[in-house]
């Protein structure tokens, strides 16, 4: 049954990746071995799923299915991929609370914090990357240097909500980005 | 359930459903949006659990903005809140998903669209940066913290390394520090 057979491909891509482009090779594998999509239908997807909101691996889960067996197909697929978050996630924060006062769990969340820090901060340099490339100098976009510069003004200055910013982004992007 | 905690998994449903229309960018303004919300302005949770969620949401498998919900769900409201939390962020995204898939062709190759969207992404880098700024604080706590943050921007970005090793890591050098530091202060 294909929507067996979705569910059962998007659990197994959730349960061995762990976010973002991660899972840009096995969604590659899982749709080509199925004969769901074509390689060329794949890069599409990650482009479709850089513009809407969401992550990657649920959005591509979730235009696969609905290509390959409808709004059910997307269903399937979306239930799939999020089962991980489900199950292990829902495991640990249990786990997590339960242990929170432990003095062995305290230390170990001293050294995991600044982890995150560090990982947020790679996140933006690989974001900036790709966000602000352009032909400025052969490699900067000044429209969107200067979207990003306004964006930070308005949020830390004037402390914008997330969604208000991102409504102002997107006008000045039609705006601006003819230039 | 409790009065409360009926109150609070509807909440909490309510604004993820808010937040998941705005998770561009791999889904991390999510974390910026968690930190207005539920830090600041509620004061439901602290800077220090946003980040223990973020790391340990990204150490598990699948979708890092899925895992971080069920973690804050679950700790303000139990399983129905981390169900709450995980519904919320996911609606949006796969509604707007599939009313894309019906207008492939049309939304791929639009100019407006893309114009808007490179102003979009164009925010995120900032968005991300105003959550950080913020968790920077609490997160960082002595100079042994800046070594440890140095050390998993290098790995994240140079070695490729699973996220959950660098996390594993992070929990072994924080053990370690803290320990020596207990035998130093008993000596």
């Amino acid at each position: 049954m294909i929507y067996l057979e979705l569910f059962i491909s998007f659990l197994m891509i959730g349960f061995t990746s762990f976010g973002g482009m991660s899972m840009i090779p096995l969604i590659n594998d899982q749709m080509l071995s199925h004969g769901w999509m074509t390689s060329q239908e794949v890069a599409d997807i990650v482009a479709i799923a850089e513009m809407t909101p969401g992550p990657l691996g649920l959005n591509c889960a979730t235009f696969a299915g609905a290509r390959t067996a409808g709004i059910l197909g997307a269903l399937s697929a979306t239930l799939g991929v999020i089962f991980p978050s489900l199950t292990v996630t829902l495991l640990a924060a249990a786990f997590l609370e339960k242990f929170k006062e432990n003095k062995l769990m305290d230390e170990a969340l001293y050294g995991i914090r600044p982890v995150c820090i560090g990982m947020i901060f790679a996140v933006m340099i690989q974001q900036s990357m790709t966000n602000y490339a352009g032909t400025l100098l052969g490699f900067l976009s000044w429209p969107a240097l200067l979207i990003g510069a306004v964006s930070l003004v308005v949020l830390l200055k004037f402390k914008w909500s997330v969604p208000k910013t991102i409504l102002l982004a997107a006008g000045l992007g039609l705006l601006l980005g003819g230039f | 359930m409790k009065k409360d905690q009926m109150a609070r998994t509807m909440d909490v449903f309510k604004t993820f459903l808010k937040f998941g229309c705005f998770t561009f960018g791999g889904g991390w303004s999510i974390v910026a949006q968690i930190q207005k919300e539920y830090v600041e302005k509620k004061r439901w949770i602290t800077d220090e659990e946003l980040l223990d969620f973020t790391s340990v949401g990204r150490s598990m498998p699948g979708l890092m903005i899925g895992n971080a919900s069920v973690l804050f769900g679950y700790h303000v409201a139990g399983v129905p809140g981390a169900m709450a939390a995980l519904l919320g962020i996911v609606i949006p995204p796969v509604a707007i998903m599939l009313g894309v898939v019906f207008l492939y062709d049309l939304a791929k190759d639009n100019l407006y669209v893309a114009r808007a969207m490179m102003g979009v992404r164009a925010a995120v880098v900032p968005i991300i940066f105003s959550a950080l700024l913020k968790l920077f604080k609490s997160g960082m706590k002595d100079a042994a913290c800046y070594a440890i943050a140095l050390g998993a921007l290098v790995l994240c970005l140079f070695v490729k390394l699973n996220n959950v090793l660098i996390v594993l890591l992070g929990a072994a050098a924080g053990l370690m520090i803290q320990e020596v530091r207990h035998r130093r202060d008993l000596s």
